[in-house]
């Protein structure tokens, strides 16, 4: 599979009784930014740190690159950089220190583009790691994991700290190696950023994944905003037999709910019932789909 | 669950507390058993009351008073001690160090409550292990059948417990003070080990009477509480001086601005700082030490290395000039010392240059500098990268798992090879202007032993730091062999039904072959090579088989 960056199968983790892992299939091509999303917990720490050896799972296997994760653990390492969840450094280095030493690790490193890079993000390299705001430490990260222009770059929650400017900047770095062929695998649970940054989003709950889609049809199939307003008092029963109306509300002459269903049967039940009047439907942003997906599955729980 | 700073403090530290004076009762055990397998009445009529008087034993002395002065005056004394001066440290300085302390202050407490419970809860620890101690004293002699004599066990105890807490309330203070935990444990660990050694040094010098009460050891022993009760007057001003402390780090505590996390200033960052060094610094700083992970990991041990090489070095140089010094009536009598005795100073015969530097400097002074370098570096090498969070990081990076155990056992062997290096250097260097006799190659010989017996701890501490991923317990766990070893080692040959077990001890293969006199032992050598490369090699699968944390 020349395209496949990153393959699970049936990846499993579990700690004594806990599940942190539950059966994990998943693929992630080569030129695609993929968004891991889940709430706290959810285990995506745990699914990053199998994938790069640090923890072994319980059952099932993964490789990189076509290379399994654990028995190629080292040639991996050649062609991945990587950003800790919890970023820790060696205090009594600075940035430059830090990055020398991680350089070293590797055989080198271009120190031209670890600059424009620091220049990106707007990092001081020669402060130490101990003195930094977690922000600026991050930054140095984030330059740790970028600089040797790796294939395949796994990023465990990388914007915490950074400012709306430095995001953004980010978010473009992203994209810039999405763009040169290379994979971007981040876990977030800011669904805003994964919107921005993402082609494909994965969504992880209690170590099980619930959704695989990409961006643009989970916005595109899901959920609308749609709001509505009549010249009389309305009935909601009316629309509530609608399939794919959810969470509707209903304010004496208007209606407003969210929509999955098919937009020609809202209207026509609408308008073959009462006289409308005015109609406004939006793009629900992933945030609300989200949020729709978790109280499903609670629901349904 | 954790009421308040007194009761987590209290929880936290209690364990190795409790370990430790356990351990101590268990020496006391078998301390007092080999002793009840030797006939001590000959041995002792020979002997004069003035030298039975300083070591604490009486006339006609029997196992239970021997095993008391050993064990509790001495290992026991010193153990507790060092427990209380890593509460004092971790106290205030310690909780900046880990970061922690910003968190600590966010709550309605102020710092004077959070040190001053901090401060009740090493009190309680000490007094804790002061009781196990007490305990274990009152029940071994009847489970031996030996007679209880004349002691005062408690007083001894007491006297204990106080001398603890003046080394915990020093550390404390200087790290209430400055903020700095390495600088408090530091200082209060050379304080005690070098008032402990002089304490045991100017008596033999003539001239010495005021000199010796400078050194705070002198008051927790020369009342000798174990034969007359406690020596009100010495345990006050011990006392007094741990009240000074606790005011100063009051003090020092709120005068000053709080560190969110010690970053620590090497002496590589000062030369950075400094223009005239800059240039060479930034080249050794910017290329040498980030260059591969053996030096990385050897960095962060410099400060830890100056201090054990200027131990060694001065330590060793001032051994002839002080034997020169000697009353020459004393050594005569030292180098009559019955075995018993002579197993308490590391089985050296005092009346020669070569006993009395191995009594001085090479049976408790070097296997125990040698043994924190080594133990402090190997405990950390895999733990303390993990529970930094630093190794995941590192793993990232296409470096395997067992090259790491390497160049990490490469940093340990480079820095007790330098420790060695210097231990030989101030030896040789004290022969060759004291002028007393030693071969050369006999001095070279003890400290490639010495740095082997050190690798041996070290290795340890990093085999069980690369299965457990937990650097305190690897610390205290190979602190543990060493006081075992030693134990195994000088005392049990005193008893032909125990002789067999001192082979099993390290120390047995470092100075049991007389390395002073008798110059290189290779078999000897070739044994704790092999046990230390056995443990590095153990480390590898035991770090590639396991999670990391």
């Amino acid at each position: 599979m020349d395209g496949t960056a990153i393959l699970t199968e049936g990846l499993t983790k579990h700690y004594g009784d806990v599940e942190a892992l539950n059966d994990l299939d998943l693929e992630v091509t080569k030129g695609e930014v993929f968004g891991f999303l889940g709430p706290n917990g959810a285990g995506k720490t745990t699914m990053i740190r199998t994938i790069l050896d640090l923890i072994r799972p319980t059952a099932g296997r993964a490789s990189i690159l076509g290379m399994d994760t654990h028995e190629h653990a080292v040639e991996i390492r050649n062609s991945v950089g990587y950003v800790p969840g919890d970023l820790a450094m060696y205090p009594s280095l600075t940035g430059r220190d830090t990055l020398t030493y991680f350089a070293n690790l590797r055989g080198g490193v271009d120190w031209d583009f670890v600059s424009e890079l620091a220049e990106r993000l707007g990092s001081d390299l020669d402060v130490k790691v101990g003195d930094y705001s977690s922000g600026n430490r991050q930054k140095v990260g984030v330059i740790q994991a970028f600089m040797n222009k790796p294939d395949v770059l796994i990023m465990d929650e990388p914007s915490t700290g950074l400012d709306p400017l430095v995001q953004r900047e980010f978010q473009k770095m992203v994209r810039e190696v999405a763009a040169e062929g290379r994979c971007v695998f981040l876990s977030s649970h800011t669904l805003s950023e994964v919107q921005r940054v993402a082609d494909r989003v994965g969504i992880i709950r209690h170590g099980r994944l619930v959704e695989v889609q990409s961006v643009d049809d989970l916005r595109s199939k899901a959920i609308r905003r749609v709001e509505m307003f009549f010249d009389s008092q309305i009935d909601g029963s009316v629309f509530e037999s609608i399939p794919g109306v959810r969470e509707a509300r209903i304010n004496e002459h208007s209606i407003v709910m969210s929509f999955d269903g098919k937009m020609d049967q809202l209207i026509k039940t609408a308008t073959s019932n009462y006289n409308l009047v005015d109609i406004n439907s939006q793009e629900a942003d992933l945030e609300e789909i989200f949020l729709t997906y978790y109280e499903d599955e609670e629901v349904s729980a | 669950m954790y009421a308040n700073v007194f009761t987590k403090t209290s929880r936290d530290r209690i364990t190795p507390m409790v370990i430790g004076a356990s351990a101590i009762g268990l020496f006391l055990l078998l301390g007092m058993a080999v002793y009840k397998d030797v006939d001590l009445t000959l041995y002792m009529e020979t002997m004069p009351p003035a030298i039975l008087e300083m070591m604490g034993i009486p006339e006609g002395a029997d196992a239970a008073g021997l095993a008391f002065g050993a064990m509790y005056s001495f290992m026991g004394a010193l153990t507790i001690a060092g427990l209380a001066i890593s509460m004092g440290t971790a106290s205030i300085a310690g909780e900046e160090m880990n970061g922690t302390m910003g968190l600590l202050l966010g709550n309605p407490k102020s710092r004077t409550t959070v040190l001053v419970s901090k401060v009740l809860a090493m009190l309680l620890v000490v007094v804790a292990g002061a009781a196990i101690l007490l305990i274990a004293g009152y029940i071994v002699p009847p489970l031996l059948g030996v007679d209880m004599g004349p002691y005062h066990i408690e007083a001894l105890v007491f006297h204990l417990g106080v001398n603890a807490l003046f080394y915990g309330m020093l550390a404390a203070g200087i790290g209430a003070w400055t903020g700095k935990a390495k600088m408090a444990s530091g200082i209060a660990v050379a304080v005690m080990v070098i008032s402990y050694l002089a304490y045991g040094i100017l008596p033999l010098i003539e001239g010495t009477e005021n000199l010796i009460k400078f050194f705070p050891w002198y008051y927790f022993a020369h009342g000798a509480p174990n034969l007359h009760g406690v020596e009100w007057s010495d345990m006050a001003f011990l006392g007094g001086l741990s009240v000074v402390f606790l005011a100063l780090a009051v003090v020092g505590v709120n005068r000053r601005d709080l560190r969110s996390r010690t970053t620590g200033t090497s002496l590589i960052d000062r030369m950075r700082e400094h223009p005239v060094t800059k240039k060479v610094a930034e080249r050794i700083a910017g290329s040498a030490r980030v260059s591969r992970i053996a030096m990385k990991t050897a960095s962060e041990h410099q400060g830890l290395l100056v201090i054990c090489a200027l131990i060694m070095f001065y330590f060793t140089l001032m051994m002839g000039p002080i034997y020169g010094l000697m009353d020459e009536v004393m050594l005569e009598l030292a180098s009559q010392f019955p075995d018993v005795l002579v197993a308490m100073i590391g089985g050296a015969d005092m009346g020669t240059f070569e006993g009395f530097l191995q009594a001085e400097i090479f049976s408790i002074t070097a296997p125990v500098t040698f043994g924190a370098l080594a133990v402090l570096i190997g405990s950390r090498a895999i733990a303390g990268e993990e529970e930094k969070n630093t190794m995941d990081l590192l793993l990232a990076s296409p470096v395997p798992r067992s090259k790491v155990i390497v160049e990490k056992a490469i940093a340990l062997v480079a820095y007790s090879v330098v420790l060695g290096v210097v231990t030989f250097l101030g030896t040789w260097a004290t022969v060759s202007l004291a002028e007393p006799e030693l071969a050369v190659g006999n001095i070279a010989a003890t400290s490639v032993l010495a740095t082997l017996l050190g690798l041996v701890f070290g290795g340890f501490a990093l085999f069980l730091g690369s299965i457990t991923g937990r650097a305190r317990i690897s610390a205290y766990a190979s602190a543990g062999m060493i006081l075992f070893g030693y134990f195994l080692w000088s005392f049990m040959p005193l008893s032909e039904s125990f002789a067999g077990w001192a082979k099993l001890s390290p120390f047995h293969y470092y100075l049991g072959s007389d390395p002073l006199v008798n110059g290189m032992h290779w078999g000897h050598a070739a044994v704790l090579a092999g046990l230390f490369l056995a443990f590095v090699l153990l480390s590898i699968p035991s770090l590639q088989r396991r999670d990391l944390r």
